[in-house]
């Protein structure tokens, strides 16, 4: 556990000199524009996301973009999605919309209900502490992907989508953090400035906020910072598996659902969606890397050089 | 020892008991009725639809449909299959309603190739990650070092069905170097068997393996820098005999632990893996059930899987606690 | 370093083994011409992705014809022309002597059976055998299969099954051991195609053991059951109380018959097109070419050679309900007609060689009377010019907003692929969509029942046989629509004129004589506009390299598996 909080300045100058990690910032910035500005970005290729190219697809061969690399062209950056003619490149960034989007929110309510059942297990009694870490044990053990699978096919199309994935993998997903959370919060509880702020009649609330809270930042954004790439291949493989999204809507993940049929006649419809998950996990893997180092640089580094 | 032996294992069977709970409630929401999936479309009646419904045992209140199958589960109940009654002997998991059959056997004829699956890869993984990694670790810095340490953040960042599709796609398809991977049974033909699975295996190993790797080299380099380690060397003791006895036993022991809950994860991601595969485990199964909405086989499903998991989360802390003798079993 | 990694060694040795492997192996394939009399021997494959229709219990199955992997295992009374083309969509007697003795007024049908028919288990079939395989049909346990039987024998709509009434159905005669006699409602003059269901299959009634029938139901055709894991693979075995003396229809060349179920699309057709090893004796009876093995036809004579093309009826479109606005007024639904872009909803199933656009309800069958028209020439992208127009005269010149429902999956070709197509192409003729998925597996439930009908809906039928009449009459006929649920009339259709055309046309029993009118009934409905017809499909199947005599027939639209041989 992090003995003094490194100051925002030192951490930031800890994570510019790895270049790994700024490596992996930068992608992971461009990512996240991707996303913002899917859009205008579309809007600039001139093309939009929902309409229907017959003539720039094969009907005869099944719906193959007509054109090597998937049909990519001036107007196309990316080519076209076989069968409709869509314009692929408005399809991705979509695609980067939806990884992202459900990827940061199940991160965020991950963190959320760690922390807060983190925080009650560890200043609480211990009935509390018991029954809470065998809950924290419960939500471990569960399959995610299956009672995904589950959760997902249960509820009515109604609910958008998206918001509902992030819920349900950030309802499923929240042991791990509310194990350090609670872990964490042990240890600081018995530290003289936590004895001090009790003695001096703060109440168990102020003592949480204002005391405990600050020093769970280090440990629980270190793993925050590596959740969410394990909430992006969530995502995508619920999406695969086509519980995800639904047409029309577009993910990475539904994309590859159909990479069998179109391998062989328009491998960019496959290469793309899996490189950008490759990319988008690895770029926020890196960043997370950098900053469970840069604020705790006693940890051992993977591709530290010296000893 | 025995005392926390005994409170893990209650606590394991409190966890399967809500786990099933959950299950139950969760298909009292569906909006999908099962009954209606087995009556099918053109020939329903309203009629029809109860009769199926009661043979089911849909129409009783939740808590008594799933008070009886906890009644099953230890000591086995009668069910109604239209002119005969069945008994289903304890653990009594029910009946598909798709399928007419125990799910009991409909999991135990499936778990063999999950099995295979699992156990294959593990043999993979836990080789070749450690053995990567200790090298990793005594060519610290060295061009193996570097090259691995990429090659682990690389496979740390695919998710198992993208390499396994596109292992699939390039091996099977484009080069047709091997056929795809079907299903033969181990006591029907051993080598087919291997043959069928190897990519399968090599995948999953590879997902795997990164954090294998990038562990056993970590507590190599720990265990290296240790005091003991350097009285050994010095006391003259061979390189071969001061790694592999001294040095492996300290970088090891919360791989095992690791490795136990690996084993776990692996049988719950078998859903993907299977899909990408074509191969007929219980992760198939479990994918079909979900979209027939056939309770009894998802109940199954998710207390064997529940049951892999706390079964091996339950070794893996008795072999930390065990291994480690800093650990206090408190 | 140096510690041996055993497991390297053994990888790459394994590795090895399977390079080599596979690089030989597979019988070469046998040039000889085939002939029927020297066909037998070898082992049929068989890959699919589903398991034959999920129950193999001759009472739920719901097939035309009788089915592909199901006929080799239930004969019925009359089945399928076992023949290339037009032929094939006849009707032909299977276990009884001709195809029907009609009364005067086609109410009652008499069928005798023929001699030397037996069970898989040595005992004779019966005519008692055929009645109580249909009357299992009726029971709740069992559900499943066409519903024509129950409405169209006299008073057996409300019997519950065999095993809560032994009485049976009275409307079923069996005079004696080898005659069975059907009283009817109403005229039918199609009832030898109905005769040709698989609930028309004997199942004697000692070895019924109710909803696990299925695990082993008994064969009266030319294979028996050896193993069974369903869902995942299934062994056929020679039937030995089976031979061609008593059944003129059936070859059955193989010797034993192995299916996988549960293979990815794109892998069987990958495994039938390169046929190394087992594969070249492989077929499949639900996976059409995809667009790898489509791309290679033109440069793959050999290839080319091995698929084979078929259209089995099938119709798919958009159903409304033509009593409720705005689809009460004409002009709308011919907006709808117009604005239709029939090339992109033929992409968005797998392309031209998969499906052909439809202007008419019935397929481009002969046997169906299919007639060419296009009242509402929409060309190949739609006329959203004219659609506007239709719609600006109907009161709508800023266009309207619908719901349109589909499957939540593509599997049945109604799903979101579809729906979107039709939505991109609504939009330039002025018409929102709004799209609302629906769960595939209560789809077919909600939508027909017209309580929860949605306001516009993609639908498919097929044709239960190939008639006319199973085709338009659910659809059309004003007395089928059920408000209760099981309801095909989704247009809420009912034209007095049509109804009493219907009646007319079931009296005839000559089948050309009944096509020619029914074709005739399509192109007046359909001037009403009560649907817009998507497109028809057709299949395209590959067949392994050692296979022979896969032809197709106009029934089915796909290879025979009691016709083909491996030798």
């Amino acid at each position: 556990m992090t003995e003094a909080r490194p100051g925002f300045r030192v951490f930031l100058g800890r994570f510019r000199t790895d270049r790994a990690a700024v490596f992996g910032a930068v992608v992971a910035g461009l990512l996240v524009l991707l996303a913002l500005l899917a859009p205008v970005l579309t809007a600039l290729e001139g093309q939009d996301i929902s309409s229907f190219h017959n003539d720039l697809v094969d009907s005869a061969r099944g719906g193959v973009p007509i054109g090597p690399l998937g049909g990519m062209s001036g107007q196309h950056w990316l080519g076209v999605e076989p069968q409709t003619g869509r314009d692929l490149f408005a399809r991705v960034a979509q695609g980067a919309q939806i990884s992202l989007l459900v990827a940061v929110s199940a991160t965020v309510v991950q963190v959320f209900l760690g922390v807060v059942v983190g925080l009650a297990a560890g200043l609480g009694s211990k009935l509390l502490d018991t029954v809470l870490t065998r809950l924290a044990d419960i939500a471990i053990a569960f399959p995610v992907i299956i009672f995904s699978l589950a959760l997902l096919t249960i509820v009515p199309d109604s609910v958008p989508r998206p918001l509902l994935l992030a819920v349900v993998i950030g309802v499923l997903g929240w042991g791990g953090t509310a194990r350090i959370a609670r872990g964490q919060t042990l240890s600081l509880r018995t530290r003289d400035f936590v004895a001090a702020a009790r003695l001096s009649g703060a109440g168990g609330f102020r003592v949480a906020r204002r005391e405990i809270l600050p020093g769970l930042a280090a440990p629980v954004i270190t793993y925050a910072a590596l959740l969410l790439p394990t909430n992006v291949i969530t995502e995508a493989a619920l999406s695969f598996l086509g519980v995800g999204v639904r047409p029309p809507t577009s993910s990475w993940g539904q994309m590859l659902s159909t990479a069998t049929t179109w391998f062989r006649s328009d491998v960019m419809y496959v290469l793309i969606p899996a490189f950008m998950v490759f990319l988008t996990v690895l770029s926020f893997t890196l960043m997370g890397e950098g900053v469970r180092v840069a604020l705790d640089p006693r940890t051992t580094r993977l591709t530290r050089k010296a000893g | 020892m025995l005392g926390y032996a005994v409170r893990r294992i209650g606590g394991a069977a409190a966890v399967l008991l809500i786990m099933s709970a959950v299950v139950y409630l969760l298909f009292y929401l569906m909006p999908a009725n099962p009954a209606q999936l087995v009556c099918g479309i053109k020939t329903c009646t309203p009629d029809r639809l109860a009769v199926i419904s009661h043979s089911l045992g849909l129409d009783e209140p939740l808590y008594l449909q799933y008070w009886h199958f906890l009644v099953g589960l230890v000591a086995g109940r009668d069910i109604s299959m239209g002119p005969s009654t069945v008994h289903c002997a304890a653990p009594c998991l029910g009946y598909s309603f798709q399928y007419t059959e125990p799910v009991l056997q409909m999991i135990l004829d499936r778990l063999p190739v999950s099995g295979s699956l699992v156990v294959g890869a593990a043999v993979l993984w836990l080789s070749f990650g450690i053995g990567i990694g200790v090298l990793s670790a005594l060519r610290r810095g060295r061009w193996v070092d570097h090259t691995v340490n990429a090659l682990v953040l690389g496979g740390l960042a695919v998710p198992i069905f993208i390499t396994g599709l596109l292992a699939l796609m390039v091996f099977c398809v484009y080069l047709q170097w091997i056929p795809f991977p079907t299903w033969v049974p181990l006591d029907q033909d051993p080598l087919l068997w291997a043959q069928n699975l190897i990519l399968p295996w090599i995948v999953l190993a590879l997902t795997t393996m990164p954090v294998y790797v990038r562990m056993s080299r970590a507590g190599m380099l720990e265990t290296l820098a240790e005091d003991h380690i350097r009285t050994a060397r010095a006391y003259g003791l061979p390189e071969r005999q001061v790694i592999g006895r001294h040095a492996l036993r300290g970088a090891l022991s919360p791989l095992i632990t690791l490795a136990a809950l690996d084993v776990a994860a692996i049988l719950t991601s078998s859903v993907l893996t299977e899909s990408v595969f074509g191969l007929p485990g219980i992760g198939q199964l479990t994918v079909q059930a979900v979209r027939n909405v056939d309770l009894p086989v998802v109940v199954g499903l998710v207390l064997l899987i529940g049951f892999v998991i706390v079964v091996c989360n339950t070794i893996a802390d008795l072999l930390y606690a065990a291994v480690d003798k800093r650990v206090s079993v408190s | 370093m140096t510690w041996r990694r055993p497991s390297l060694l053994v990888a790459g040795l394994l590795l090895a083994g399977t390079v080599t492997a596979c690089g030989g192996g597979g019988q070469s394939a046998s040039t000889a011409a085939f002939d029927p009399n020297n066909c037998q021997g070898g082992t049929l494959e068989i890959l699919n992705q589903d398991d034959a229709g999920s129950h193999l219990d001759p009472a739920r199955l719901y097939t035309s014809g009788g089915g592909n992997i199901p006929s080799l295992l239930f004969r019925t009374l009359t089945t399928r022309t076992r023949k290339a083309g037009a032929d094939g969509a006849k009707v032909a007697p299977d276990l009884a002597t001709d195809t029907g003795e009609p009364n005067a007024d086609a109410t009652v049908w008499t069928y005798h059976l023929r001699d030397g028919l037996k069970f898989e288990d040595g005992t004779p079939i019966t005519s008692a055998d055929v009645k109580y395989g249909i009357e299992r049909g009726f029971a709740a346990e069992l559900p499943g299969g066409a519903p024509y039987l129950h409405d169209w024998l006299v008073d057996a709509q409300n019997y519950p099954g065999p095993y809560k009434d032994p009485n049976g159905i009275a409307a079923i005669e069996t005079p004696d051991a080898k005659t069975i006699v059907f009283h009817l409602n109403s005229p039918h003059g199609d009832f030898p195609y109905l005769a040709t269901a698989t609930q028309f299959a004997p199942v004697p009634k000692a070895k019924d053991t109710g909803a696990d029938y299925e695990k082993h139901p008994i064969s009266s055709g030319p294979y028996k059951i050896e193993t069974y894991d369903k869902g995942k693979s299934m062994t056929l075995v020679r039937n030995t109380d089976w031979s061609r003396a008593v059944d003129p229809n059936r070859l059955a060349c193989p010797d034993r018959i192995e299916a996988t179920y549960g293979l990815d699309s794109a892998v069987i057709n990958q495994r039938l097109s390169t046929g190394t090893g087992n594969d070249a004796n492989a077929v499949t009876t639900d996976t059409s070419l995809g667009p790898s093995e489509l791309a290679q036809l033109d440069n793959n004579p050999d290839l080319a050679k091995r698929v084979a093309k078929g259209g089995f009826p099938y119709t798919y479109y958009l159903a409304f309900d033509n009593t409720k606005a705005p689809f009460n007024d004409i002009k709308v639904r011919e907006a709808f007609s117009y604005a239709v872009d029939r090339t992109s909803a033929v992409n968005a199933v797998g392309g031209s060689s998969l499906a052909y656009p439809a202007t008419t309800f019935l397929p481009n069958n002969k046997t169906m009377g299919y007639q060419a028209f296009d009242y509402f020439p929409a060309g190949a992208n739609g006329d959203p010019a004219k659609a506007k127009q239709l719609l600006a005269e109907a009161g709508f010149p800023n266009g309207l907003t619908i719901t349109l429902a589909h499957r939540s999956d593509d599997s049945n070709q109604d799903g979101p692929a579809v729906a979107t197509a039709v939505q991109d192409a609504f939009k330039k003729a002025g018409i929102t969509v709004k799209l609302q998925s629906i769960d595939s597996d209560s789809y077919g439930t909600t939508v027909n029942n017209p309580a929860t009908q949605p306001q516009v809906a993609v639908e498919g039928w097929g044709a239960d046989w190939p008639s006319g009449g199973p085709f338009i009459i659910p659809i059309f006929d004003g007395r089928q629509y059920l408000a209760g649920g099981g309801n095909f009339n989704t247009a809420h259709f009912d034209d007095k004129a049509v109804n009493a055309k219907i009646d007319e046309i079931n009296k005839i029993t000559d089948p050309d004589q009944a096509a020619q009118q029914w074709g005739q009934l399509d192109s007046e409905i359909m001037k009403q506009a009560p649907v817009v017809p998507l497109y028809h499909t057709t299949q395209l199947r590959l067949y392994g390299k050692n296979v022979k005599n896969a032809f197709v027939s106009d029934w089915t639209g796909v290879y025979d598996l009691s016709q083909v041989s491996v030798k």
